[in-house]
């Protein structure tokens, strides 16, 4: 198994080569339906990191966009790279992320009046667990009787999204008179933006409440710093991987693998359930319609796949996404270049990455199966959840 | 393309309008006004509010000297951007289309307050959905009980009448979500109905779903299985699927928003919510130097609401009862409630 | 009470199970589709980007055509061509086939809206006539047995087509020589080539296969059920259609009967006008229902042995 530091050096190549095929076709889609692709990339690009404004945007204000955008991504992005490593598909990351920002509000407007030093932890660890509670079902029903994580992961995120409706929309955490939104958390329930959420404050030209970028960034690179610790430096994190690897031969080397299985569900869910506390607590304080559609954690099936399930990897990922995000906007504004180009782009990166379609055209490609754990730590996970009990069930 | 050539042509441009404003009056303005449009989630092709607005926005740049870009949002974390990303590059009228929008609109006004916003459905408010009452912005509401009483009546006077498919005095709404907008059109037209037909019986039912037309299809055979005769949609692009399992079934159905007419010949009328009235309004106003702060309602008394009748002829008396209760609606004598009467 | 009594009293209205059976042919479908190219090794979670290319094709080509039928044919043709990419991408690239999956329901939902948007711009993509859709038959004599006549005899043709291809599928898998192939293909990929399978072949076609009847459930949405298309107008049945299959053990009958528990917990929840309960605490029914399901009755669920594994001749 590859160490993750090689992951991130010998393994950039495909990723950014992957990037630039999917440039390319988009490029042509645009063409072909009559688009002019140059002044929609560069719509892309400004929104995306602020270069190559044609219209004077503010780059500062464009880079704060795109990190509060990649922010969750990073955490549930981790959410769905542990299990994978473990032979686990976790589709359940939005359900959970969901969870967490249920528990966040609920016990953010419940004792709205704690001060934030108490009300903060509370919060966030609040969400994190319901985060953990929520996959933990999943793992417990995996390890125990072998339901499939990706049935059970499914419907759990069905059940987050009305159980999201039904307590906004008239039920016990709708804002008495408005409709389809929460009530706000306490002051003391907010993480901190960085900069000061002032409008007489004019910073890079524009008042300082614009810049969205809150202390929740700082958690995020912790959970990715947590991650690889995990991952590489804990028996837990080689225990894990053993499952992944091959569920009978980490039986045979002692290691307790319906326990692990758990344990995998229980951290992850942690991960999406902070994931949606934070974006309670940094960003939009309360629980609104947005949540219903929100699809944060199925671009962190995505994200995991493209970073290679590696820490670094995550964190390019996370930006890219984040950066294709907040760029669509502008390149539709600036272009008129329909924003959903972007989920094209998405959806090209990872066929190219997934193909190692640069590989095979570069003549490297030698007559035998890419290896499909260091790959891409998607590959075989269905197998190796399959090959659990010999003969049991299967006809 | 060269700075110096782009001056040149300027200057032409600028010659000529000056040209053309000697003699006429009032003098058209000549500044390109720039108007920014976010959508909520529904996005453009939501046959509803939308694109609407967007209706609006393209009328108002064949009628004035407007500049007009749209930005779509894909998840409510794009509201706040959109709405910034205008602001910030000083557009001079920015429109949140939808209710959902009301927090984004009141913190990004806050932040711009030589900017003006128009919101459709709402206000800019706190995270407490209070109106922060910003003097940069302006609220554009409807009266959609208005419009789903006059429908109401139509649908209570076929029923009393005996003019309707089965006459079996049950007729029905589908909505997308119970939300304001949504239940404001239910509520007229439930009490306008009623007012018509007292024995009528008025089943309400919800598809939770703005765009998935099966969903607001099986809603709606359930309610032609519970004898419904005549379904009111107030489900957006969902709801043409009432459109078409009344078709199917043989009953009338009534749209919503726009005249939706031609989507089902089982549509005997639409209940109208003009939000490209409003939009081309909001932005008339701001290019004739009238931006004005507040809420602005588009009723049926100001043409902002009301219907159209679509696939059918109605007797007589039945137009002389809309023509009285909409006399009635515009002179305040009568008035539709808010809320779902029980 | 009266959330019970209504319960009681929906159940014995035909229209209820009616309207089950119909929802459960359209997650049939789809889920099929999953069963065979997941027995023959090929991991396809991409049956919601496969129905929903073939709803917006099938539109665009009745619009244009007239003819239901021939749309239907785009349609199918439409998820099937997705399912091509799925199959060269996962088959000769040997590309990780989650990953794959992913990529084309995210392809499928952005290249639709996006296609919506240049070709239709403002306009509203149009609705097929009802004399173009795809019609609902009586079935003769039958469709007048009371009760049953209305649930099973009064549906979309579609339906019936779902219905048949179920046993069909069924049958060729367990009971013909091509379906001990693509099991054999599925489960020992090596030894099925010694014994002379072209396992490339068999893989292929199971994923095309899935591809095309996930375009028909596509067309089904859009032309048979509604009119139009509605962008993501799909709405995640592609998803339901996985856990369907995976319910189902990998069975046809299996991925069916979960099928029904869905299509039955929507026709329920759909009947919101006349139950009187929270219609959100409604709406979660059929997937909690699934859970528990899941956790005492149907227990472990395992693929096909070499699922999900790029299969290159001469390993091991």
């Amino acid at each position: 198994m590859p160490s993750t530091v090689r992951h991130a050096a010998g393994g950039m190549a495909v990723p950014i080569g992957s990037v630039v095929f999917a440039f390319l076709v988009g490029g042509v889609i645009v063409a072909a339906t009559g688009g002019d692709p140059l002044s929609a990339y560069a719509g892309l690009l400004c929104g995306g990191f602020g270069l190559a404004c044609a219209n004077g945007e503010n780059t500062a204000l464009q880079l704060s966009t795109t990190i509060v955008f990649f922010i969750p991504l990073i955490m549930t992005g981790v959410a769905v790279a542990l299990p994978f490593r473990a032979g686990l598909f976790n589709i359940g990351a939005e359900g959970q992320l969901l969870a967490g920002s249920v528990a966040c509000t609920v016990i953010g407007v419940k004792f709205n009046t704690l001060p934030a030093p108490i009300l903060l932890p509370m919060v966030l660890v609040g969400g994190a667990l319901a985060g953990a509670l929520w996959a933990g079902i999943a793992g417990v029903l995996k390890a125990t009787i072998g339901a499939h994580e990706v049935v059970t992961t499914i419907m759990l995120n069905y059940v987050a999204q009305w159980l999201v409706r039904f307590l906004i929309v008239g039920g016990p955490l709708q804002l008495p008179h408005g409709f389809s939104v929460s009530s706000p958390i306490g002051a003391g329930a907010r993480l901190p933006t960085f900069l000061p959420n002032d409008n007489s404050l004019i910073i890079f030209g524009l008042p300082a409440g614009v810049y969205r970028v809150h202390t929740g960034l700082l958690i995020a690179l912790a959970a990715l710093a947590v991650f690889a610790f995990l991952l590489w430096r804990t028996s837990l994190g080689y225990e894990i991987r053993a499952v992944g690897q091959s569920q009978r031969a980490a039986r045979y080397a002692g290691i307790n693998v319906p326990r692990t299985i758990i344990v995998t569900m229980l951290i992850a869910g942690a991960f999406s359930g902070l994931a949606g506390a934070i974006q309670i607590a940094g960003v939009d304080h309360n629980l609104s319609d947005k949540f219903f559609n929100d699809t944060t954690g199925f671009d962190a099936i995505a994200v995991a796949l493209l970073g290679l399930g590696s820490a670094v990897g995550i964190l390019l990922a996370s930006i890219l996404f984040g950066a294709l995000h907040a760029g669509g906007s502008v390149m539709q504004a600036d272009a008129g270049i329909s924003s959903s180009l972007v989920q094209v782009l998405q959806a090209l990166i990872l066929f190219s990455i997934a193909a190692n379609f640069l590989r095979v055209l570069g003549g490297r490609f030698r007559r035998r199966p890419a290896a499909p754990a260091s790959q891409a730590p998607g590959a075989a996970l269905m197998t190796e959840a399959a090959k659990a009990p010999p003969g049991d069930g299967q006809t | 393309m060269g700075h110096s050539r782009l001056k040149f042509l300027g200057m032409v441009g600028l010659a000529l309008m000056l040209l053309a404003a000697c003699g006429s009056s009032p003098a058209p303005a000549s500044k390109t006004y720039k108007i920014g449009l976010v959508t909520d989630t529904g996005g453009l092709n939501d046959k509803s509010f939308n694109h609407l607005a967007d209706v609006g926005l393209e009328k108002a740049k064949t009628d004035f000297k407007v500049q007009g870009d749209v930005v779509e949002s894909h998840s409510g974390d794009d509201y706040v951007p959109n709405l910034t990303h205008f602001a910030t590059l000083n557009y001079d009228l920015v429109i949140g289309v939808g209710f959902l929008m009301a927090t984004a609109v009141g913190t990004v006004s806050g932040q711009f307050p030589n900017i003006h916003f128009a919101i459709i459905d709402g206000a800019g408010t706190d995270a407490n959905g209070v109106d922060l009452k910003h003097p940069n912005v302006q609220s554009l509401y409807f009266s959609e009980q208005d419009a789903g009483a006059m429908v109401g009546v139509i649908a209570g006077m076929l029923e009393k009448e005996g003019k309707s498919k089965k006459t079996q005095h049950v007729i029905s709404a589908v909505g997308g979500i119970s939300i304001p907008p949504v239940n404001h059109y239910i509520a007229g037209y439930k009490w306008a109905a009623t007012m018509e037909d007292p024995s009528i019986k008025v089943l309400v039912g919800y598809s939770n779903d703005f765009t998935d037309p099966a969903k607001c299809k099986n809603v709606a055979n359930n309610q032609i299985s519970a004898k419904s005769d005549i379904l009111f949609q107030v489900a957006g692009g969902c709801g043409l699927g009432v459109l078409q399992a009344a078709g199917q079934a043989g009953v009338y159905s009534i749209g919503v928003d726009a005249d939706q007419k031609d989507s089902d010949p089982s549509v005997i009328a639409s209940a109208l919510k003009k939000v490209d009235v409003a939009t081309y309004t909001a932005i008339k106003n701001v290019v004739n130097g009238q931006f004005t702060a507040g809420a602005l309602t588009f009723n049926i008394a100001n043409d902002g609401a009301g219907y159209a009748l679509d696939n059918i002829t109605l007797p007589a008396d039945i137009q002389t009862e809309l023509d009285n209760v909409k006399a009635k609606i515009k002179a305040g004598t009568l008035t539709p409630p808010s809320d779902i009467p029980a | 009470m009266t959330f019970l009594s209504d319960i009681a009293h929906l159940l014995i209205t035909a229209d209820l199970w009616r309207a089950t059976l119909e929802a459960a042919a359209l997650l049939l479908l789809p889920a099929l589709g999953g069963v065979i190219s997941e027995r023959s090794g090929v991991v396809n979670i991409a049956m919601e980007g496969m129905m929903l290319t073939g709803a917006f094709f099938a539109v665009v080509a009745d619009l244009a055509l007239h003819n239901p039928w021939l749309a239907a044919l785009v349609g199918i043709a439409a998820g099937g061509f997705m399912a091509l990419i799925h199959a060269v991408v996962s088959i000769r690239f040997r590309a990780d086939q989650i990953v794959s999956g992913i990529a084309i329901n995210i392809f499928a939902a952005g290249m639709t809206l996006f296609l919506v948007n240049r070709i239709y711009g403002l306009q509203d993509i149009g609705h097929v006539g009802q004399s173009n859709l795809l019609p609902y038959v009586n079935i003769p004599i039958l469709d007048q047995i009371p009760f049953v006549g209305r649930v099973l005899f009064q549906q979309n043709v579609v339906v019936y087509a779902a219905l048949i291809l179920l046993v069909l599928v069924n049958i060729v898998l367990f009971r013909t020589r091509l379906g001990l192939r693509i099991r054999a293909v599925g489960e020992h990929p090596q030894a099925a080539d010694t014994a002379g399978i072209n396992v490339y072949a068999i893989r292929y076609g199971a994923v095309i296969t899935s591809g095309l009847l996930s375009g028909l459930a596509g067309a089904f949405l859009a032309i048979g059920i509604s009119n139009t298309f509605v962008p993501n107008m799909t709405d995640g049945r592609g998803y339901i259609a996985l856990a369907a299959m995976i319910f189902g053990k990998w069975r046809p009958f299996g991925a069916f009967i979960a099928c029904l528990i869905f299509g039955f917990g929507q026709a329920i929840y759909d009947a919101n006008s006349v139950i009187h309960v929270s219609q959100y605490l409604l709406s979660m029914l059929p997937y909690v229902l699934t859970l528990i399901v899941l956790a005492g009755i149907v227990g472990r669920s395992i693929p096909p042995a070499s699922d999900g594994i790029p299969y290159s001749p001469g390993t091991e």
